[in-house]
């Protein structure tokens, strides 16, 4: 359904999207992970046609993005990072004209209007203006104008930022409604649980690569069965790199002044590593120890802990 | 089309739901008409303000006593205060802007009328008040016909009078009677006409002479003042622009089948049609408020609706020129002020120089005001007709060139 060519976009220096490929297929939901400044953003403007790509083809269905952007919009739903939308006006107001613009015929968009909203447990404060919902319930309307013309190609950026848990499996629902429905859905997060329970497929985004992508499993495989390790204390880099280096079963994977992340083929070798440190007389702070899951993965691939 | 129509109901919606800003502007002109008319006079039928007037009377005869006292009678005396001055004292404070006008009465002036020979008075008004030198010229007006009547009409009975003038002194009361009485008569006999005996000279400070005003003060001070209000309300309109750039909805609306070029003609339209709507507001608050007689309706509308496209035309166009809030609070708010000033909002284009006033007209303040005057004046829909055609053809231009502008701006503007 969606067609990603060797996508790149450069804002002056800043490679923000870098020569990236990659295939949705209809129903799929489509993980996209990555840190702050991963590249998400760009790549979802430069589908929705906002940004024009530096070089690259994006393809919806047969369509292509340079010349029919016009009916590639009807087919699609985009639900921003920001909640865009009117806050004077209550959330059936918004619900309405944004169904409208998108062309759906009246009687069909206040079904959908009343269906949304009782799926969302906003019924009932339909007629309040949005400026006084909460957060959270901000998110769901945010997520539901987007989805109110029930698109084919469904793309959300981070459309759990900064909610509760409640809310999250509310929104967990709809999205995964919408794709047994057959949208196709593209899913940018940087929360892995959120990645590894609702995506079909992820794609692990950094500085605007992808380096690396499957299903959870096939993730998982990366890191093999090598658990990976973070340690930090007082030492310098060196002092660390010298030590897990002297070890045929640790690989360095990341390493700063205090902490450094490494992989270990079984983590039961590790009181033999951590002595290392002591027999050098260095102070450790913490040592914790990941078995094999998407947060390995991730670290395995950029080095960094992925955090909200 | 569609889309359009669906973007300014959504406008609509929003500023009816939140309108203190509109309203806010609203207010200002209502509140500076009623300030202003509290200052320089009160509502059209209603009492006038009290005219100050020096009196220099060379003359010292009883005519020129009988015509100072007749200027202070009845509801005259409600209206004008009068303080007699010497000639010379006079002109130094009028023109320290002590009084609204100095009234001179040259020597021999009473002889002059017993005689039957033609004589005058002099007016000289204050050139830094605008209304209230009128009122004073106005009554004079009237007396020297007054007078001049008199002088045909009862010409046995003033023989009488003389007697009185040869006593060495007339006594006050003697003459305050006396002239009220005149008065009294002479208001039934002015309908006669008569070739004046007595002309009035009227001089105003500064070499160019007014044309004769016939409007109350609300009546100048608010169709200037909504002017100026009307372009800081559409811009108002228009700074959504930046705020839905802001908030993303405006990214939102360029991913839903809405092109931009609709977008900013639904901006174009709102503005007009709010502008309308605060007009009209105006206008029916100023009838209610002030009594002002605004003139033939249709014209009166035909004008809100052409002043409007040219009000939103023109802030479109502006608009093109900015990318942020602070640009625009700059740039809008310098010009709409300076746009003000010249064009008649703050201070009336009649007391400019020439210089100016050749950029007073290059604004679309002075056009608006001048036309709603027109109107007011009882002026043919005809003789505004070419305003109102510059108004919609330049309106439509500007939104033209400010929808292209924005568009390109906007564009760019979005990705970031
Ligand atoms: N309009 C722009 N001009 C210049 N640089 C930009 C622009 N938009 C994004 N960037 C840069 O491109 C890189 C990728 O940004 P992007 O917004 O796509 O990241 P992201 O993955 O969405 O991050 P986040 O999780 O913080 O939303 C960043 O380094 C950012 O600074
Ligand atoms: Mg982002």
């Amino acid at each position: 359904m969606l067609h990603i060519d060797h996508l790149s976009k450069t804002f002056d220096t800043i490679k923000a999207v870098d020569d990236i490929s990659f295939e949705v297929a209809e129903g799929e939901i489509f993980g996209f992970l990555g840190p702050n400044g991963a590249g998400k953003t760009t790549t979802i403007s430069m589908i929705a046609g906002l940004l024009k790509p530096d070089s690259g083809k994006i393809r919806i269905g047969s369509l292509d993005l340079d010349g029919d952007l016009k009916k590639i919009k009807r087919l699609m739903g985009v639900v921003p990072q920001e909640m865009a939308f009117y806050e004077e006006l209550t959330a059936k107001e918004n619900l309405l004209f944004w169904g409208k613009l998108q062309g759906v015929r009246k009687k069909k968009l206040e079904e959908r209007v009343q269906y949304y909203l009782e799926k969302t447990g906003l019924l009932g404060r339909e007629n309040e203006a949005l400026k006084k919902y909460s957060g959270g319930m901000k998110r769901r309307i945010n997520l539901i104008i987007g989805l109110i013309h029930e698109p084919k190609l469904l793309l959300l950026d981070e459309p759990t930022a900064g909610i509760d848990i409640q809310t999250k499996l509310n929104i967990y629902e709809i999205i995964k409604e919408a794709s047994s429905k057959g949208t196709t859905i593209l899913y940018t997060t940087h929360n892995l649980q959120e990645a590894e329970e609702l995506c079909h497929r992820i794609a692990i985004l950094d500085l605007g690569k992808i380096l690396a992508m499957g299903t959870l499993n096939e993730l998982v495989q990366i890191v093999g069965e090598k658990d990976i390790v973070i340690v930090s204390g007082k030492f310098s880099i060196d002092q660390a790199r010298t030590i897990i280096s002297s070890f045929q079963q640790a690989t360095v994977l990341s390493i700063e002044e205090g902490k450094i992340v490494f992989s270990l083929e079984a983590s039961k070798n590790i009181s033999t590593v951590l002595e290392e440190f002591f027999k050098k007389g260095i102070t450790i702070d913490d040592v914790s120890i990941k078995q094999p899951n998407l947060e390995s993965v991730f670290l395995k691939l950029t080095g960094k802990e992925l955090r909200e | 089309m569609r889309n359009l129509f669906y973007l300014v109901r959504k406008d609509f919606k929003r500023k009816w739901k939140n309108p203190v800003v509109i309203l806010g502007f609203l207010f200002i002109p209502i509140v500076f008409t009623v300030i202003f008319g509290m200052v320089f006079g009160s509502g059209g039928e209603g009492t006038l303000p009290q005219v100050k007037i020096f009196a220099a009377d060379n003359d010292q005869s009883l005519i020129s006593g009988l015509l100072l006292g007749a200027l202070t009678q009845g509801e005259l005396n409600e209206l004008i205060e009068l303080e007699a001055i010497e000639e010379d004292e006079g002109r130094k404070l009028l023109d320290r802007g002590k009084a609204s006008a100095l009234l001179i009465i040259p020597e021999n002036f009473g002889q002059n009328i017993w005689d039957g020979q033609s004589t005058e008075i002099l007016l000289i008004k204050n050139p830094a008040e605008q209304f209230l030198p009128q009122i004073a010229e106005e009554i004079l007006d009237t007396m020297t016909l007054v007078l001049s009547s008199l002088r045909h009409l009862f010409a046995d009975e003033l023989d009488t009078v003389r007697e009185l003038a040869d006593l060495e002194e007339f006594p006050d009361e003697a003459i305050s009677a006396l002239s009220l009485q005149f008065k009294d008569r002479i208001d039934g006999a002015s309908k006669y006409l008569f070739p004046p005996v007595i002309s009035l000279k009227q001089i105003t400070l500064s070499e160019e002479k007014k044309d004769v005003e016939d409007l109350s003060v609300q009546a100048h001070i608010l169709p200037a003042m909504a002017v100026m209000f009307l372009l800081f309300i559409c811009n108002a309109v228009f700074e959504d622009i930046l705020s839905e750039k802001e908030s993303g909805t405006l990214m939102r609306l360029r991913i839903s089948p809405v092109n931009l070029t609709e977008y900013i003609w639904s901006k174009i339209v709102i503005s007009t049609l709010i502008g309308i709507l605060c007009t009209s507001l105006l206008i029916i608050l100023g009838r209610v408020l002030f009594s002002i007689h605004w003139g033939d309706p249709a014209a009166v509308a035909l004008l809100v609706l052409c002043l409007n496209i040219l009000i939103a035309g023109f802030i479109a166009f502006l608009f093109s020129f900015v990318r942020t809030e602070r640009q625009a609070g700059a740039l809008l708010t310098t010009v709409i002020l300076l746009m003000s000033m010249l064009g008649g909002s703050m201070i009336p284009v009649e007391n400019y120089p020439p210089v100016i006033l050749i950029f007073s007209k290059l604004t679309l303040n002075y056009w608006g005001i001048t036309a709603f005057k027109k109107i007011m004046r009882g002026e043919s829909l005809a003789t505004i007709l070419p305003i109102l055609s510059v108004m919609v053809v330049a309106g439509v231009m500007l939104s033209i060139m400010g929808s292209y502008f924005l568009n390109k701006n906007l564009k760019k503007g979005i990705s970031q």
